[in-house]
């Protein structure tokens, strides 16, 4: 029997405010289905029919559901057999939690995350060793792979069939931690910035003046989002055993200023005023009197002037699809180049 | 100063005097400037006939070229007019209607009513009617009585240049939605029509030939006709009829018609519209319910056939009522007529 | 008292809460006196979406307009519609704000810019157009707000609207308050494609999702898209998932929801619950000053429907006022 494999869409990422405030894209529910049925494809490709699916009401799983359909009503063969999962939707990040914790129970091999940053940390916050394949469809998309979804899918079915060794095919991944007081911690994949405004209201963060403090478990200057602050001073890569934390200040006093790409289109002068490595396991405590804090470009949790915010950056927290590493050992593969195992 | 001018002409004259004189007035309509975006002439139409050239040169921006979006414009149309500005929307055909009728009869019809009376809506919708045009039946209809049908709505039908200028004046200026509806084959009658701006007040109908025997009452293009009529009746047959262009449709002029009735004692209604639920019916039964006494014979009808407009030019030119048909109705209200 | 973390004075935010309150104790007095058989006709209760109304107008003045649905008791008094008017209105009574000619779907004053419930889906669209191009033509900023649910987003007029609107570059917001009913039909089953926001992308203009239960997140995206719009940035979409707490009108029994989903919505997405905790957790006011707003907000609803009771019912002399009669 090939292996399950989960499937978790959100239908709402990449639908925020920075459409307004930015000039964010904002990925059509027929492309995201598309992308899936193409992810499907590079999965039946190595013989895994069995998928699990998060029901959703923005309309991914009716398009793919149909698409299906058409496949099999002229007797496509290697049509993939979808199981939506039962549980209720309420329409929030709830949903993906759920469903990530139902595909855990059921032991799928993989779950392919359609989905931006967000979308992403609450599957890796849920789904515990399960490898993750991210495709995203959000707006900032730090963390999730920019990547043709048939290749993506074709991976993970090799991975998640044994033909490619976890070993070669799964990497271990850093996230932050955040914790309010003993309350139990948050986490963030990229990044954490901790900003003055006291609300959560329409999440997304554009307002610079309110930035004060920003840790991120990797910074690379080619990203956009609070994670391309860092990568302008210092780049950490996603393996390097450290992360990065930054004190921001106004940009007209700080001593370092860059202009960062903060979203899609959108570049603002942010100053620094120091900033430093992070170590594995080292908490550090922030210095933000009341505020709220962004995990990955969302404000999540508000705080005020009586409780203690914390960050720790965590090795090995979670788990996903080496993407380039499991095509590129298929290829030296002799046994697959002679149509071994190959389901098409 | 009057000089002869076509209706086209005084529409247009009526459209500029009014854009001049009221800064809330603007033009909306598919084509009414016409190379809107296009890479040659700016306003290379003014109106798929014509009718709004060399507006856009003088008012610019207030005459806006729409997408083909009959509800969306319509309707804006409409909401702009209740927010205070006097829009004049065309509507380029009355059987287009159809696809934004809900904005007509629904929304700007019943704001007055349906708000207690906060609510002033004062949109004029300007469109073509009438066969006669080898346009088939989806651009040649006569649909008046779909509106006469709405309260609320006024409808009104002009037979010529003067009236058509004083007429669209008076509707621009009006607090309720007006429903302008410009004969096609019209477009190229003229008349003396005066220089200066004037109104015509609604619910005035015109009597454009005087006589005792016989009332025939019509409106648009089949006042020509029944005038055509009222002539060879009067070479031919002495009868002396007396033709009245109601010129309004909504609020119609019921005493000049039936005190007209009471005098010549005989009614022939003629309509472009189909014959059920039509004008003519509606004044036909109007005449028996009210000066019923008076009649000396039973009300007549000329319209057109029930059924939709013919293409073919032999088939059109009998689907419109002709001067031979009135004479004939005429001809069943006194027997000394001759047939025709 | 701490720091106000909150986009809004304290002032502001009582305010809001009182008009989601007001729009909350209306609907639900309407559905107790509905059942008591008093009130003609039928209505169609805003209960539980009060947070997408009262987000997008507190960002409005008398100068911007907005066109409502036939779900238009919350728009009406967010909007500043007297709520006595509205009540009486309701009750087919002279002192109404339609003098008793119009009726639950036909609420309007347009002296504060409502331009209307409206009893046909999806007909506020293009009105709103012409409301914006008004603004357009007078240049005074103001702004053009229509609503209408996940049902009626699939008439002609709201799409044509949009492309009007794009075409214009006229300052609309178009706000989709998606309940998941066209009626009693799901959303799933009436749409080939659920997204509101992709149908704005097509017209060219951007389109927001937020969370239509949260007072906040309504407030701050609708600041955005409403400035954008007013600063003549063009036409948006902005797309609140709310939760219907009654059915399509008073009397629907509502057995094509799932058990418990009222019960589940009234527990956990409720606007006003939400709020009111978010206020007092940040120390800026307590329960008792909510209770004090909730108290005044009863009396106010309690007056409306007693003197909406004993009013005058219209003359009928009122027949024929207020429309040319040529007959």
């Amino acid at each position: 029997m090939p292996p399950k494999v989960g499937v978790i869409a959100n239908p709402i990422s990449g639908r925020d405010i920075r459409r307004i405030v930015a000039k964010a894209n904002s990925l059509q529910i027929a492309d995201r289905a598309n992308m899936l049925a193409r992810a499907l494809a590079g999965l039946s490709a190595w013989g895994i029919t069995d998928v699990l699916m998060m029901p959703e009401r923005g309309g991914i799983t009716g398009h793919i559901m149909r698409h299906l359909s058409h496949a099999a009503r002229r007797g496509d063969s290697g049509a993939i057999d979808l199981t939506l999962l039962k549980m209720p939707v309420t329409g929030s990040a709830e949903d993906s939690r759920r469903a990530a914790r139902i595909m855990a129970e059921e032991g799928v091999a993989a779950i392919i995350v359609l989905g931006g940053d967000g979308t992403h940390r609450i599957v890796a916050s849920t789904c515990g060793d399960i490898p993750i394949a991210s495709m995203s469809t959000g707006t900032n998309n730090a963390f999730a792979d920019m990547r043709e979804p048939t290749v993506t899918g074709y991976a993970t079915g090799l991975v998640a069939t044994g033909v490619v060794p976890r070993a070669v095919g799964v990497k271990a991944n850093k996230w932050l931690e955040v914790r309010i007081d003993d309350e139990p911690p948050e986490v963030a994949l990229v990044d954490v910035a901790v900003v003055t405004q006291q609300n959560i209201g329409a999440r997304a963060l554009w307002r610079t003046d309110t930035f004060r403090e920003l840790y991120v478990a990797f910074a690379d200057p080619q990203l956009i989002g609070m994670s391309a602050i860092a990568g302008l001073v210092e780049p950490v890569g996603r393996r390097e055993a450290s992360g990065l934390m930054l004190q921001l200040a106004p940009a007209d006093k700080a001593p370092t200023v860059v202009a960062a790409p903060i979203a899609p289109g959108l570049i603002e002068k942010i100053g620094i005023d120091n900033w430093r490595r992070l170590r594995p396991g080292e908490p550090v405590f922030s210095s933000v009197e009341a505020g709220s804090v962004a995990l990955d470009g969302e404000r999540e949790l508000c705080f005020d002037s009586r409780q203690k915010v914390s960050v720790r950056l965590v090795e090995r927290a979670f788990n996903t699809i080496d993407v380039a590493a499991a095509v590129h050992f298929a290829a030296q593969n002799d046994a697959l180049r002679k149509g071994a195992r190959l389901a098409v | 100063m009057t000089r002869k001018i076509s209706y086209k002409t005084a529409i247009n004259e009526a459209l500029d005097q009014e854009m001049t004189r009221d800064p809330s007035v603007i033009l909306l309509g598919e084509d009414i400037v016409g190379g809107a975006g296009a890479p040659g002439e700016a306003d290379a139409w003014g109106g798929v006939l014509g009718v709004t050239k060399g507006l856009y040169a003088k008012h610019g921006d207030r005459l806006l070229d729409t997408p083909l979006s009959e509800s969306a414009y319509v309707g804006a149309a409409i909401g702009a007019a209740a927010c205070g500005m006097r829009p004049v929307a065309e509507l380029m055909f009355i059987d287009f209607m159809g696809v934004c009728f809900d904005q007509i009869f629904n929304q700007a019809a019943k704001f007055r009513y349906m708000f207690g009376g906060k609510a002033k809506t004062p949109v004029v919708i300007r469109t073509m009617v009438g066969a006669g045009f080898r346009a088939a039946a989806q651009h040649s209809q006569m649909l008046t009585p779909i509106f006469t049908h709405i309260p609320g709505l006024k409808v009104i039908c002009p037979s010529n240049a003067y009236d058509a200028k004083g007429l669209l004046i008076q509707s621009i200026r009006d607090d309720d939605p007006v429903i302008f509806c410009e004969h096609k084959n019209l477009y190229g009658s003229e008349c003396a029509v005066p220089t200066e701006s004037y109104t015509i007040p609604f619910g005035e109908a015109n009597i454009v030939r005087e006589g005792k025997d016989v009332t025939i009452v019509s409106y648009g293009l089949t006042v020509h006709r029944a005038l055509d009529a009222a002539e060879s009746l009067a070479r031919k047959d002495r009868i002396e009829a007396e033709v009245i262009d109601l010129r309004t449709l909504s609020p119609i002029d019921w005493d000049t018609v039936m005190e007209s009735v009471e005098k010549t004692g005989r009614l022939v209604v003629v309509d472009e519209a189909h014959p059920r639920c039509s004008l003519a019916c509606d004044i036909a039964a109007y005449a028996a319910q009210h000066v019923f006494e008076a009649l000396k014979a039973a009300p007549q009808m000329v319209t057109a056939p029930h059924t939709p407009t013919p293409f073919s030019p032999s088939l059109e030119d009998i689907y419109i009522p002709s001067a031979d048909a009135i004479v004939a109705a005429v001809g069943k209200t006194i027997a000394r007529v001759k047939a025709a | 008292m701490s720091d106000n973390p909150f986009p809004l004075s304290l002032e502001d935010l009582m305010r809001a809460y009182r008009t989601m309150r007001t729009i909350r104790d209306f609907e639900e007095r309407l559905h107790i006196e509905f059942a008591k058989g008093d009130i003609p006709g039928f209505v169609h209760l805003y209960a539980g979406e009060e947070a997408v109304a009262t987000g997008v107008q507190m960002h409005l003045t008398d100068i911007d307009r907005i066109a409502s649905t036939h779900r238009g008791h919350g728009h009406c008094i967010a909007k500043g519609v007297d709520v006595h008017e509205m009540m009486a209105e309701i009750y087919g009574k002279a002192t109404g704000s339609c003098r008793g000619k119009g009726g639950s779907m036909h609420i309007a004053d347009l002296s504060k810019g409502m331009m209307g419930a409206n009893g046909i889906l999806g007909a506020g669209a293009p009105l709103i157009c012409g409301a914006a191009l008004a603004s357009k033509f007078r240049g005074d900023r103001g702004v053009g707000i229509t609503y209408f649910g996940d049902g009626a987003a699939n008439q002609g007029t709201v799409l044509e609207s949009m492309n009007l609107a794009a075409a214009w570059d006229l300052p609309v917001v178009f706000v989709v308050e998606n309940n998941g009913y066209a009626e009693s039909t799901s959303v799933e089953f009436a749409t080939g494609v659920d997204s509101y926001v992709d149908r704005a992308s097509g017209f060219g203009m951007p389109g927001v999702t937020v969370d239509g239960m949260d007072f906040f997140a309504v407030y701050e995206a609708a600041g955005e898209i409403i400035r954008r719009a007013r600063d003549g940035g063009g036409p948006a979409l902005l797309e609140c998932s709310v939760a219907r707490f009654y059915g399509h009108f008073e009397g629907d029994a509502q057995t094509y929801k799932a058990k418990g989903e009222n019960e589940y919505n009234r527990e956990n997405r409720d606007c006003l619950k939400s709020f009111r905790k978010r206020v007092c957790d940040a120390g800026l006011a307590t329960d008792r000053d909510f209770d004090q707003i909730d108290l005044e907000v009863a009396r106010l609803i309690d007056d409306a429907v007693a003197s909406a009771k004993a009013a005058p019912l219209p003359k009928p002399s009122e027949l024929l006022t207020d429309v040319y009669v040529s007959y």
